[in-house]
């Protein structure tokens, strides 16, 4: 019971099907199961150790220069890409060609930084949450629900783009729709 | 028309990077469900993209990649900063209501990726009008957007009320959102395939990571 509460929290909470987030990014990797795991795990990583760093920015961050959030969160999230880049070039040589177009996809996206602004301000609006715990647990979350957007979508591609649907609506738009419809059904969740 | 014009002038019609590109779409979705948010996020898109496309051109380009995305990513937040300040006189109820969607126009990937993809691989002058074209293709699908969906998710127009017989609650939420763009998007690809007899329909960034 804890489970099945736990994963409709999740659905809930999934930052592509109720925020759009990161839609862009997951239509790029759509071509194929492959592209779209590694992508939603080099996005969670991002989101994970983004949210981190975005604890830190916040609470040095006044109100009154709350308009330099971004330009911070880009910082970091810029620092983040140079070090992830340069960790899979040192400790996984062997993967970094196939490795690094995901980093390259996934690092200044909607799904990303989204997930950085969609923290603070709930953590703006529910105080306990604010700590770094908080943060890190909810870039986890994010990223987590981003794989289970993937997976989703993943399930459904290839009938997406079978020749039975018309042509017009092949691929993209059918994509869209579909996950308008898993949106609708994750919105009468809430 | 020229191939030259029809690659320059693309982005209105031919390759409009919504419904062709599925760029941009977050904004489109969530906040496209009124007239008033569109125009803040009309506004905001356009003034953002196109002075951080204008200023990161002159980025030298014998920097490694990396270096070069986060040089763009870092001027398109700096150029933020004046146009939303700006933009709390001209859309001070918008903003609220656009929220976070406002920063993420910063990160879009038009300016993060087209730019290395696309634009800088053409003149300066070709550039702005290929730019521009871009700007105006999204202008065009986020105002189309936001009136029907005002339209006939509250029955109004610009917050004033006209006689629509039929309302669609859903339409205002991300699922109707995600749904309207999807029949957008297709009636699109169906009208630019009776246009151009073109079969191949998809125009996607050259930041595809796709294997196939």
């Amino acid at each position: 019971m804890f489970l099945i509460n736990d994963l409709i929290a999740l659905l809930a909470a999934n930052l592509i099907l109720s925020q759009a987030l990161g839609t862009s990014t997951i239509f790029i990797a759509a071509g194929s199961r492959k592209n779209l795991i590694g992508t939603a795990c080099v996005i969670t990583v991002f989101t994970t150790i983004g949210a981190a760093a975005a604890y830190l920015i916040d609470l040095l961050i006044q109100p009154s220069i709350a308009d330099l959030r971004l330009l911070f969160y880009t910082i970091v999230i810029g620092i983040l890409y140079v070090a992830l880049l340069a960790s899979v070039y040192r400790f996984a040589n062997k993967w970094f060609e196939e490795l690094r177009r995901y980093i390259h996809v996934s690092a200044f996206n909607c799904a990303v930084m989204g997930t950085l602004f969609t923290i603070n301000s709930r953590a703006a609006m529910d105080g306990t949450m604010f700590d770094l715990g908080g943060y890190v647990s909810a870039g986890l979350e994010a990223g987590i629900g981003f794989i289970i957007a993937a997976l989703i979508l993943t399930a459904a591609y290839k009938r997406l783009n079978s020749s039975k649907v018309p042509a017009s609506f092949r691929g993209f738009p059918a994509m869209l729709v579909y996950l308008g419809i898993i949106s609708m059904a994750v919105y009468s969740l809430k | 028309m020229t191939d030259r014009k029809k690659s320059l002038l693309g982005g209105v019609l031919g390759d409009n990077i919504v419904l062709s590109g599925l760029m941009v779409i977050s904004p489109v979705i969530i906040c496209g469900d009124t007239l008033k948010n569109a125009e803040a996020l009309i506004y905001a898109f356009s003034a953002i993209t196109f002075l951080s496309v204008l200023i990161s051109s002159f980025v030298p380009k014998k920097l490694p990649y990396t270096a070069k995305v986060i040089i763009y990513a870092l001027i398109s937040a700096l150029v933020y900063i004046p146009v939303k300040l700006a933009a709390r006189e001209f859309y001070p109820e918008s903003i609220e209501r656009i929220g976070i969607y406002y920063p993420l126009l910063a990160v879009n990937s038009l300016i993060v990726f087209q730019t290395e993809a696309k634009f800088f691989r053409m003149k300066k002058g070709d550039m702005i009008i290929s730019l521009l074209s871009c700007i105006v293709g999204f202008d065009i699908v986020m105002l189309l957007t936001g009136f029907t969906r005002e339209l006939f998710a509250y029955g109004t127009i610009n917050s004033r009320i006209v006689d629509v017989n039929t309302l669609i609650g859903g339409l205002s939420q991300p699922f109707g959102g995600f749904i309207f763009l999807g029949l957008m998007c297709g009636a699109y690809r169906f009208i630019r395939g009776l246009v151009s007899r073109n079969s191949n329909n998809d125009v996607r960034s050259d930041a595809d990571v796709s294997d196939k």
